[in-house]
């Protein structure tokens, strides 16, 4: 079996096992494991980003943040007890405001669009893209790279928190949204502790897994990759090195979101802790355990991480030592396997077309599956 | 007035912590998100050595010195020297590292497991207690002065004149700039080049064990109370221009004063949000920091 066959039966029996898992699951675990694979779209997304073209975000969060509060926000307006103005609102304002949206609080007209839950959905992409637009365009037209990139990104993910956490009576400050609605598509109510909800999960990792599929293994993803390797030498080919940074970091950042709106509908808030620098950071980490460069390592990286990491938290000898295991999970992959699980799977196959040619020159496979 | 000596300890912790990072970061090119954890650590060397030694403030400084930089020596020899190179390796490796030493205060090095607990260890806060001639205030052009906050302006610039002694002119110095400028060449010439990064990175450390110290006189101390100081201290290096004393030092103030005087006019969410926005302008539009070291 070829690298390329073995890696398209991965990625078929890794779905196939999505499917017929909640079967077997009771409705805390269907609950728990949609959300590991909301945290497996973000790390889809930084997969997409750091492992093929170099740009390592720590500012993820902000943008999964960003997409968890514009559903939240829709789904507070939802709530039959939160009309016509949510009850965070009452509590932050001035004795004799109007209660209506659009002078409750300084501001709260901001939410008026977010009546209906469509803006909500949509806003949970193009708010975050937009976003991730404006920096990436100042960022890159100055050519800012490397390290700097992940710097920049990490202090606007905190400007993004601390103005959260600030602006109690638009936001729900440090509390954040904790009151929502089940959401609801066409009379369809979702269930977040039900199989509903896994699936709806589910199937937009499978989605925009093979929409980063379709967009990666073309000539964007080629182009990104030269990039990755050298940027100058890329520019000199006459490639707008910077447009396709742009667009890969939008990119990454709308699946960002679009994991973050997932986030609220199965953990049902949406708070300032999911700006931390910590939480951004652990997106990276599971990223980097399941194969920076490998979409499916990827998703696979963060499934295990967590999941692990939730076995843990239940028993009480463990729950104490797990940070600690976490943490020498990641020096541990940074030193030994800096390619992750997938980095293993490839090197598995590599080492046995070597063997298999006997010497003869191996040929190269394509990287990033 | 007030504001300003506010705005000056708040840079003179930033200056220790950053000089500390500087030279890691200038040296070897490592970013280490571990050097919030070795500020935390010098602080919990102050907590357990007035708790249990009976040491005073003064006598803590060196001590946190020697302990954080034993932890430095060990985490440069057992993994970051073997990520030379690997620029955003280090940053998560690091951040692993940082991840274990926080959770081994948390559970008393692991001693809570087996029911025994250390006095001054575990997640709660904790406190310091000062030396009661540094409780006091003094006046001066017309403003009350914390004894307090003065110290650390004096220890900062005591530090950064130690550090430049150092580094321009002791043979060790010598060694560090050439590895910092062509570290193959400089180990074609003789120097040990790992050895030197080792005692950078101890060195490092050491310095901000010792701003550790000093924050734990007016903060109080727990184990996650060295992330901010991190990622400040590194936009400080970035802003001022890396490998360049003068601009860590300059950077560090200006900052400091900036978020102060910020905090006072509106508070201290804006003046953090503010102190971030400055950098990235300074980072857009100035990528080599404010002052950038003539090199090749």
């Amino acid at each position: 079996m070829t690298y390329r066959s073995a890696s398209l039966v991965a990625y078929v029996a890794f779905f196939v096992l999505l499917m017929v898992l909640p079967f077997f699951l009771n409705s805390f675990w269907t609950n728990r494991m949609a959300t590991y694979l909301v945290y497996s779209i973000c790390a889809l997304g930084i997969a997409m980003s750091w492992g093929y073209a170099g740009i390592l975000s720590l500012g993820q969060g902000l943008f999964f943040g960003m997409g968890a509060y514009m559903l939240a926000m829709s789904l507070t307006l939802a709530d039959p007890g939160n009309n016509p103005v949510p009850e965070l609102m009452l509590l932050n304002m001035e004795p004799d405001a109007v209660r209506d949206l659009c002078c409750v609080t300084t501001g709260s007209f901001l939410w008026i669009p977010f009546r209906w839950v469509t803006v909500g959905i949509l806003a949970g992409i193009v708010v975050p893209c937009i976003l991730a637009a404006l920096i990436g365009y100042v960022m890159f037209k100055r050519r800012t790279t490397g390290v700097y990139v992940s710097i920049i990104t990490l202090a606007f993910a905190l400007i993004g928190q601390l103005l959260i956490i600030n602006n109690q009576p638009l936001t729900g400050g440090f509390n954040g949204l904790a009151s929502l609605a089940a959401l609801e598509i066409a009379g369809f109510e979702f269930d977040p502790y039900g199989p509903s909800v896994y699936y709806l999960v589910m199937f937009t990792l499978l989605v925009v897994m093979l929409l980063a599929r379709y967009l990666l293994s073309g000539r964007v993803g080629q182009v990104l990759k030269a990039i990755r390797e050298d940027e100058a030498r890329a520019r000199y080919l006459g490639y707008d090195v910077e447009n396709y940074k742009l667009f890969i970091f939008c990119v990454s950042a709308g699946v960002a979101g679009l994991a973050g709106m997932l986030f609220t509908v199965t953990s049902e808030f949406a708070a300032p802790s999911l700006m931390a620098t910590s939480f951004s950071i652990s997106m990276v980490i599971w990223a980097a355990t399941g194969g920076r460069a490998s979409l499916l390592g990827a998703c696979i990286g963060a499934l295990i991480v967590n999941f692990i990491g939730s076995l843990a938290s239940e028993s009480a000898t463990f729950q104490p030592v797990w940070p600690i295991i976490l943490g020498a999970l990641f020096v541990f992959v940074v030193l030994v396997m800096p390619n992750g699980i997938a980095g293993l799977f490839k090197d598995f196959f590599d080492r046995r077309s070597a063997s298999a040619n006997d010497g003869h020159a191996v040929p190269a496979t394509a990287e990033g599956s | 007035m007030e504001t300003f000596v506010i705005g000056l300890s708040i840079g003179s912790i930033l200056f220790m912590v950053a000089l500390g990072l500087a030279i890691i970061y200038g040296t070897m090119k490592v970013i280490n998100l571990a050097h919030g954890e070795m500020v935390m650590i010098g602080a919990y060397t102050t907590v357990l050595a007035t708790k249990h030694l009976g040491f005073n403030l003064y006598l803590c400084i060196p001590l946190a010195f020697l302990v954080t930089a034993a932890f430095g020596y060990v985490i440069e020899r057992t993994v970051v020297q073997r990520l030379y190179g690997r620029l955003l390796d280090t940053l998560l490796a690091t951040w692993g590292i940082a991840l274990i030493l926080q959770q081994l205060i948390r559970i008393h090095f692991g001693l809570a497991l087996f029911g025994i607990h250390i006095d001054g260890l575990g997640s709660d806060l904790q406190n310091v207690p000062v030396p009661s001639e540094l409780q006091q205030a003094f006046h001066f052009l017309g403003a009350n002065i914390p004894v307090y906050r003065a110290f650390i302006f004096v220890m900062a610039l005591v530090l950064g004149a130690v550090s430049w002694w150092l580094i321009f002119k002791t043979r060790f110095g010598s060694q560090l700039r050439a590895v910092s400028v062509a570290r193959n060449t400089a180990a074609a010439c003789g120097i040990n080049d790992k050895r030197v990064n080792t005692l950078a990175f101890a060195y490092g450390s050491g310095l901000a064990g010792i701003a550790g110290v000093l924050v734990s006189g007016f903060k109080t101390v727990s184990p996650d109370m060295g992330t901010p100081y991190v990622v400040d201290a590194f936009l400080v290096v970035v802003a001022g221009g890396v490998g360049h004393l003068m601009g860590t030092l300059l950077s560090a103030g200006i900052l400091g004063e900036v978020q102060s005087f910020v905090a006072t006019w509106l508070n201290d969410v804006y003046g953090r949000t503010v102190l971030f926005t400055v950098v990235i302008l300074i980072l857009l539009f100035k990528p080599q920091g404010l002052f950038v070291t003539k090199s090749r």
